[in-house]
């Protein structure tokens, strides 16, 4: 495909080219807007959305996580989630801290991918801002969703029921 | 003796200032690295006389993340979200190429279904990238209307991108053999909606802009290059190809399924900034029908379709071709065997490559990015000798250089 050159009286048809230039603008008035009023209204965002990384829990709020640390395995960012556990009597495994440095977060859901439990989940949260660092720094009550919720989490993105 | 003659004088930190000898005629000006038509942080040393540009001199390296050497201390799987940052514009060809080195070090097959979802969001993105450009393109020529235009309907792109991988721009879903998840159902439906909107969207660009007295003022005749020079310094994509040179990698070294759709690849004649302004206007219209053929001969058609036929006992649509991933990989211990590989996509830039050598171990040994816009900014100073200084904006526009891609 080769260009024409462009060998017109340059003042008749600039003069029509604005002309038809301003009537592409100004019908742009009478169409709807395509933005939307952020604040009232939120965008509607789909269920693969990248948002704040959340911990799903058992159907009676206990927790679900294993400790494995496969998700601080393939984090990027190297030491942003931080499992601490140990295993009871029964070897059962039992977290005694697991944070997030969603400061951090480049919110690519590697993490989410290798769980085998499909316990650490995204959100559709995006609103984060904070006056402090330390406040994105969130621990294991600040990532857990309750029982409910988790249920509801399983059930819209049809993940298997944990009892 | 004073005290001011006792202070050693101290010198000035390094770096370019304003020179006091006026009357020489010749004036040293910083632009940037903070200045909104460099579309980035690139600093441009100019030396002007009068409004004459006499020589030009970009200074990079203030993005550089060193993401060569961060694959060094990342097992592959962990290294390829911040690909995505390597060229945030368009992050689907970053990830394509990547995860193409390692397919063909490792003799990982590709599903159909999944190559050809691969070439239609890499299409998608390279609409989304050349939107970006003609916005800021004419914004930097003075013209406002384009750019809200444009983000309009990079917005289309970027909400039909967030139900497929979730992210508008980093997307991370490209994997090795495949990608992460199969479409949604009724996306490519969306996809061929937005095919529709856009082509008529286009058309209302090109009766804004394309003969507009004033942009052809500022672009015909700017920035004149001819092929021998751009190849001497290694620049490809529209640029190289709005200088007559029909070089396009998806055409002469046909990957993912180029070979399987039709396609014009659109070269200029003059080589100024028109002509590369045209070049990318049209391959927008070009990469419009590469998505509409890719939607019409997709193995499997609509998810909703496959998973239908997958409820009822159908046994093709278990193909291997219809897959998510050829090959099931265990991503928290994956090990490329030993081997070395160059691969080269065209990008909406031009040629972006990966140079990746593995060893056996998790990691890869060596991944070197070859950025199509590291080249593409070398001829800059070259088409600036001599122009006059509003020109600057408008040759370094069509050019069509993104920072982080120059820097990595």
């Amino acid at each position: 495909m080769v260009f024409n050159d462009l060998k017109d009286n340059k003042v008749t048809s600039g003069m029509v080219e604005i002309g038809r230039g301003l009537k592409t603008v100004s019908q742009h008035m009478l169409r709807p807007p395509v933005t939307l009023e952020y604040p009232e209204v939120m965008p509607d965002l789909s269920k693969r959305f990248h948002g704040r990384l959340t911990l799903l829990t058992k159907s009676d709020g206990s927790d679900l996580c294993i400790g494995c640390k496969a998700c601080a395995r393939v984090c990027p960012c190297v030491d942003l989630i931080q499992i601490e556990m140990h295993r009871d009597s029964a070897k059962k495994p039992v977290i005694d801290r697991f944070t997030i440095d969603m400061g951090r977060c480049i919110y690519c859901g590697n993490c989410t991918e290798v769980c085998p439990v499909d316990c650490i989940k995204m959100l559709n949260d995006f609103e984060l801002a904070d006056y402090s660092r330390q406040a994105l720094v969130l621990d294991k009550a600040g990532l857990s969703l309750s029982g409910e919720e988790s249920d509801r989490y399983r059930q819209t993105h049809g993940l298997e029921a944990q009892v | 003796m004073s005290m001011a003659t006792e202070q050693p004088t101290q010198s000035l930190p390094q770096g370019v200032y304003l020179e006091k000898d006026i009357d020489a005629g010749e004036l040293t000006v910083n632009i940037g690295p903070q200045h909104p038509s460099t579309h980035g942080v690139l600093r441009l040393i100019t030396t002007i006389d009068g409004e004459v540009v006499r020589d030009i001199e970009p200074v990079i390296g203030y993005l550089h993340r060193s993401k060569e050497k961060m694959a060094e201390s990342r097992s592959l799987f962990q290294y390829q979200p911040t690909i995505d940052r390597v060229e945030y514009l368009s992050a689907f060809f970053d990830h394509y190429v990547f995860v193409t080195s390692l397919e063909q070090i490792a003799g990982l097959k590709v599903p159909k279904r999944m190559q050809y979802v691969r070439m239609i969001t890499m299409e998608l993105n390279r609409i989304a990238s050349h939107l970006l450009w003609f916005g800021t393109f004419l914004l930097d020529l003075g013209a406002t209307s384009p750019m809200f235009y444009a983000f309009r309907d990079r917005e289309k792109i970027f909400s039909l991108f967030e139900q497929l991988t979730g992210a508008r721009m980093m997307y991370n879903y490209y994997r090795f053999g495949g990608a992460n998840a199969d479409m949604p159902e009724g996306w490519l439906e969306g996809a061929l909606d937005f095919c529709d909107d856009f082509e008529q969207r286009i058309d209302e660009y090109e009766a804004i802009v394309t003969k507009n007295p004033i942009f052809l003022d500022r672009t015909v005749g700017v920035g004149v290059v001819d092929a021998e020079t751009l190849i001497a310094h290694g620049v490809t994509g529209p640029t190289l190809r709005g200088s007559g040179v029909a070089l396009d990698q998806r055409k002469d070294n046909p990957y993912c399924c180029y070979d399987e759709v039709t396609f014009d690849v659109p070269v200029g004649q003059n080589g100024d900034c028109y002509d590369r302004y045209l070049v990318r206007m049209a391959e927008m219209r070009e990469s419009l029908k590469i998505i509409r053929q890719a939607v019409r001969q997709i193995p499997g058609g609509d998810t909703a379709d496959l998973m239908r036929r997958r409820a009822e006992g159908d046994e093709a649509a278990n193909d291997i071709e219809l897959q998510i991933a050829g090959q099931k990989i265990n991503l928290l211990t994956y090990k490329a065997p030993p081997g070395e590989v160059m691969t080269t996509v065209e990008s909406p830039r031009g040629f972006l490559g990966c140079y990746l050598i593995t060893d056996g171990t998790p990691k890869a040994y060596r991944c070197k990015w070859r950025g199509a816009s590291f080249s593409n900014l070398t001829v800059l100073p070259l088409l600036m000798k001599g122009r006059l200084f509003p020109d600057l904006m408008a040759i370094f526009g069509s050019i069509d250089v993104i920072l982080p891609e120059v820097d990595r």
